[in-house]
This record gives structure tokens, sequence and C-alpha cells, in this order.
């Protein structure tokens, strides 16, 4: 849990990072990732708002990568014009980039209650 | 249990984990016949036992509905169920028509049992999801008025909360949609247009409002988190469940014969039906990481954070991956709706009526929650059922891109049945997955009946 040191600006902070980071993942990215970046720049190391902007930056970024590379890499040594190409590639786009917008959903609620990812994070 | 007549839930929940069974045993056997077309034929051929799939899955999932709805009535209106009685003959009635129904399908030929139950008088047979003989839909809407009735006057006169509210609203949808189950115009595109209000209206619109109160209603329970914080989730919940269901309808008039406009309503607004449940899961995971309790039941809280998180997946996602009227021109009709369709239903009702079983069923044999062994069990009853619900998903999508490259995008477009051989592969392994579902359901039921060392009372969480 949050303590008393810790004020509401921070915990304020923590959300709105953890909100940049799920709202990239989903409606608008790139913009909300520059918006994550930007708290991260305001925040102070050991906090939990910089807990929670580092965390987000983490899973935006390996989400583009998992999501990105992987798929472009299918897509180029599967071939563009092969069906099973795309088999691969919309499956695993889907459930992949669902799986990411859990977690960042669970930092999300975690943030608003102060609390780190895991309990023993 | 606070009130002896909430023990009616017992029966329905007993019926619809019966008819639950029946359903998945069609279900493999269906998955089978993909791939040996001959498999049970002429005894069983495919059309029939889709719609018995596909029937028992709507009857029980009405019986579990019914269920929750007695268990969850008289406590929060504190009060006894207005008529007990009422709700114990409807039973018999319900249980009675479905399974006549369902051996209707099985015994006889579909046009034979047209003219034995007298269709010509009022002719409302022969529609997806709604083959039911019309003297079926007349006893339908008969048990759920009397359901209503007995219901609504508990509510009148106990106290109203708002997951009574939430769940009145959509049980009277539910049987105010059902009617246009009996209204089957001439015209195609209008009989169409009108189905869809009963198919869409009900599980894109007024079953999100009955999964809400159910979810609304275990997790209070269970978590001890203030009512006040979860109504207030519930209503921005329904409300965008309406905003986004009811106009969401127009992705369903893309290619039937109506007017242009629809394909942009239909898109905009379904595009929308995502929020809804990914509010469902932000509103389950924040009340259960802000619990007060460490409740006892322990597998009721895993089916009521599982069923937010694969109605998100099965429902939102999985919806919207198809929703969008230039990718739905060609998936419309493929593998990938019947993905969407499995993993939706899976998510999104299935799972909500097994949170409320899980939660309400040891407290009616007179216990807080099942014991540890059972809960175990039932743990693992819950992961093997969704994880290959999740692989008869993907399986199914992957099935469905395939059919749609070959069949609808290539240059060169293989017909229908050229293309579903070359899906096989997809199919022997959905049907892999629906076997491991079966053991899945096989130990859920086996759980109920598993002796073990008995769990503790409530635990509070020191803030």
């Amino acid at each position: 849990m949050i303590n008393k040191s810790q004020d509401q600006q921070q915990l304020k902070n923590a959300s709105n990072a953890a909100l940049a980071s799920i709202l990239n993942l989903t409606l608008l990215p790139v913009i909300s990732f520059i918006a994550l970046y930007l708290i991260y720049k305001k925040t102070t190391p050991n906090n939990i708002d910089h807990y929670h902007a580092v965390l987000g930056i983490k899973i935006n970024i390996i989400a583009a990568v998992v999501l990105f590379l992987v798929s472009g890499l299918m897509i180029l040594f599967g071939g563009f014009n092969s069906p099973w190409t795309w088999v691969y590639v919309i499956s695993y786009f889907t459930i992949v980039h669902t799986a990411f917008i859990i977690i960042a959903l669970w930092a999300l609620v975690r943030s608003w209650s102060g609390d780190k990812l895991f309990n023993n994070s | 249990m606070k009130y002896e007549s909430q023990g009616i839930a017992k029966m329905y929940f007993i019926a619809a984990i019966g008819l639950f069974v029946g359903q998945i045993l069609f279900g493999v056997t269906l998955g089978l016949q993909y791939v040996m077309g001959d498999f049970l034929f002429p005894a069983l051929p495919f059309n029939v036992a889709r719609m018995v799939h596909t029937n028992l899955l709507i009857v029980w999932l009405l019986f579990g509905f019914m269920g929750s709805a007695y268990y969850l009535v008289p406590e929060e209106s504190e009060r006894e169920l207005f008529a007990p009685w009422l709700a114990k003959l409807m039973f018999w009635v319900f249980l009675a028509a479905g399974v006549l129904t369902i051996l209707g399908y099985l015994l006889v030929p579909y046009s034979t049992l047209a003219e034995m139950t007298m269709n010509h008088l009022l002719p409302t047979m022969g529609r997806e999801f709604l083959e039911q003989p019309t003297i079926t839909k007349i006893g339908i809407v008969i048990v759920v008025l009397a359901f209503l009735f007995n219901i609504g006057m508990t509510i009148l006169t106990g106290k109203k909360t708002v997951i009574t509210l939430v769940l009145m609203t959509g049980l009277i949808g539910l049987a105010v949609f059902f009617l246009f189950a009996f209204y089957v115009p001439d015209n195609l595109v209008l009989d169409k247009y009108f189905w869809w209000f009963v198919i869409h209206l009900w599980v894109e619109g007024v079953w999100e409002l009955i999964m809400a109160s159910l979810l609304a209603y275990v997790l209070i329970k269970v978590t001890g988190v203030d009512r006040e914080v979860i109504e207030k989730w519930l209503y921005i919940i329904i409300a965008m469940a309406l905003i986004s269901g009811i106009l969401g309808t127009g992705h369903h008039f893309f290619w039937i014969g109506t007017p242009d406009y629809w394909q942009w309503i239909g898109s905009i607004f379904s595009a929308l039906e995502p929020i809804p449940f990914f509010m469902m899961t932000l509103f389950a995971f924040n009340v259960v990481n802000k619990r007060r309790r460490d409740h006892p039941n322990k597998v009721a809280v895993l089916w009521a954070l599982g069923t937010a998180v694969m109605a998100f997946l099965g429902a939102g996602v999985w919806g919207f991956l198809h929703t969008l009227a230039p990718v739905n021109y060609y998936t419309h009709g493929t593998q990938i709706t019947a993905a969407h369709g499995h993993m939706a239903f899976y998510g999104a009702y299935v799972m909500v009526v097994l949170t409320m079983i899980s939660y309400s069923m040891p407290i009616m044999r007179g216990k807080k929650a099942a014991n540890e062994s059972a809960q175990i069990l039932e743990m693992w009853s819950f992961w093997l059922m969704t994880v290959s619900m999740v692989f008869i998903t993907l399986f199914l999508t992957g099935a469905g891109v395939l059919q749609v490259y070959l069949q609808r995008y290539s240059e060169n477009p293989l017909p229908f049945m050229v293309v579903q051989e070359k899906l096989e592969i997809f199919y022997w392994l959905r049907e892999a997955a629906g076997l491991i579902f079966l053991i899945g359901l096989i130990l859920y039921c086996y759980s109920f009946f598993v002796k073990g060392k008995e769990v503790g009372v409530v635990e509070a969480i020191a803030s």
C-alpha cells in the first residue's frame, strides 16, 4: 500500500501513467506513449508513480516488439501472399495484444490503490 | 441461506448443468461430423445435432438465469419469494417443454414435428436458433411471464436495490424481445431484420444487463466492497452496453438487403461494444483488488474474474475483430463468426451462470463454501474448460482466416466444400480441444460430490 509520505499527486501520476499505458495499447497509440514519457519525466525514482510510468513504458515497448517485430518476421518469412501467414499473424496478434491489454488493465487497477503490479514486485 | 425460498434455485441449477452436459456432448459429436461427415448418419444428421447443440445452450442458460434470479432476488429484496410454488411449477413446465422439444428434434423429421405441433396455425419454425415449435415458444412465454411476475412481485413488495433493478430490466427485455420470434414476415429481408431483434438484442443487449447484475451481486458477496461503489460501476456498464449494443444491431444488417447507412451505423456502434466488457473487467479487477475480506469460496472469485476476462476476450475482442463493415464483407458467416460465438457465449453467459452456481450452491447445501478438495477440483475444471475454449476459438479463428482467404479474398476463389477440406486440420484440433472441454465439464460435475476438509470462515483483510 502507499505510505503516508507518498502524496496524492504521486497517486494521480501513477494512475495517469497506467491510463496512458493502456490507451497506447488500445485507442490512442503513439500519442499516449508520448504522454506516458512526459509523465515519466516528472517522476522521482523509488516512488509509486515512477514505478507505474516505468512499468507502462516497459509493457508498451515489449508489446511493440512482440507484436510488430514477431508479426513482421512472420510476414517476412511466411510471404505476404500466403494465406497461412495471415492465419498465424491474425491469431497471434489478436491473442497476444489482448494479453498485454489485460496486463495493462491490472496495472491500472493497482495504480489506483497505489500498489505495484504484484504484491512482491 | 437467509431465505428458505432461495433454495428453489437448486433445482434450476441442477437442470442447467444437466442440459449443459447434453449441449457439450452434442458439440463434440458435431465437431467429429465436421471431419467425418457420415458419423452417426442418418441417425443424427448434422443439422439436427447443430440445432440441439444451440437450443440446449439457450435453454440451459435460461434455466441458469432463472435459478440465479430466484437465489439473488429474495436476498436482495429481504423477503421470501412471492410465490415459491409458482417457481416450482414453472420449473417442471419448462423442463418438460425443453426435453420434449429436444426429443422431437431427435426422433422425428423436422417437417413432421412442424405438422405434429400445428405450426401452420402460427408459423414460427425454421429460423436458426428459434427452431422451437410454436407451442414450445408459447410455453416459453408463459414460463417467462410467470417468472417475471414472481420475481417482479418479490422486488416490488420488498427492498429495491440497483442490482435487482438492473436484473429486472434485463429480464423484462429478454421477455419482450423474444416476442419477435412470433413475427415472421414473408419478405426475407424483414424476416432477417426482426430475427436479429431476438438474437442480437438478447446477447448483445439485455443479457449483458443480466450478466452485469449477477456479477455485481457475487462480487459484493465475495469481496465485501461497498455496495455504492459497485452500483456506480454497474450503472456505467449497463449504460455503455445499451448505448453500443442497441444500434450495434446494425452489424447484422450489412448484407441482408437493408439500406447502406447501416454499414456506418453498425460499424460505429458495434466498434463501441467492447467498451462495456472492458469496463466489466476493470470493475471486477478493481473490486477484487480492493476486497475487504478473503472469502473461503475462492473458486467463486476465480469464476467471477474469469467471466470478466473471457467476456472481454470473446465478446469484446473477437467481436471487434470482424465487426467493421469492410472487414465483415469478407468474414461474415465464416468460421471467424463461429470462433467469436463460442468464446463470447462461454465467457459472458456460461461463466456467469457457473459463477452464480459456484457461489450459491454450497450455501444452499448448508455450507459457506465447498470443501477444499471440491474447490481444487472445480478450479481444475475452470482451467480445463477455459483454456480449451481459448484453443477452440484460436483453431476456429485460424480456420476462419484461411477460409476467408481461399474462398473470398484470393484472385481465384475456391468453392465452399473444397475450402472445407483444406480446413480439416483445424477441425481436428478443435475436436481435441472440445474433448478436453468435456473432461473439464465432467470434473466440474464430479466436484459437487467430492468429500474433503471443510474450509474456514470469512477472513477480514486488514486495511
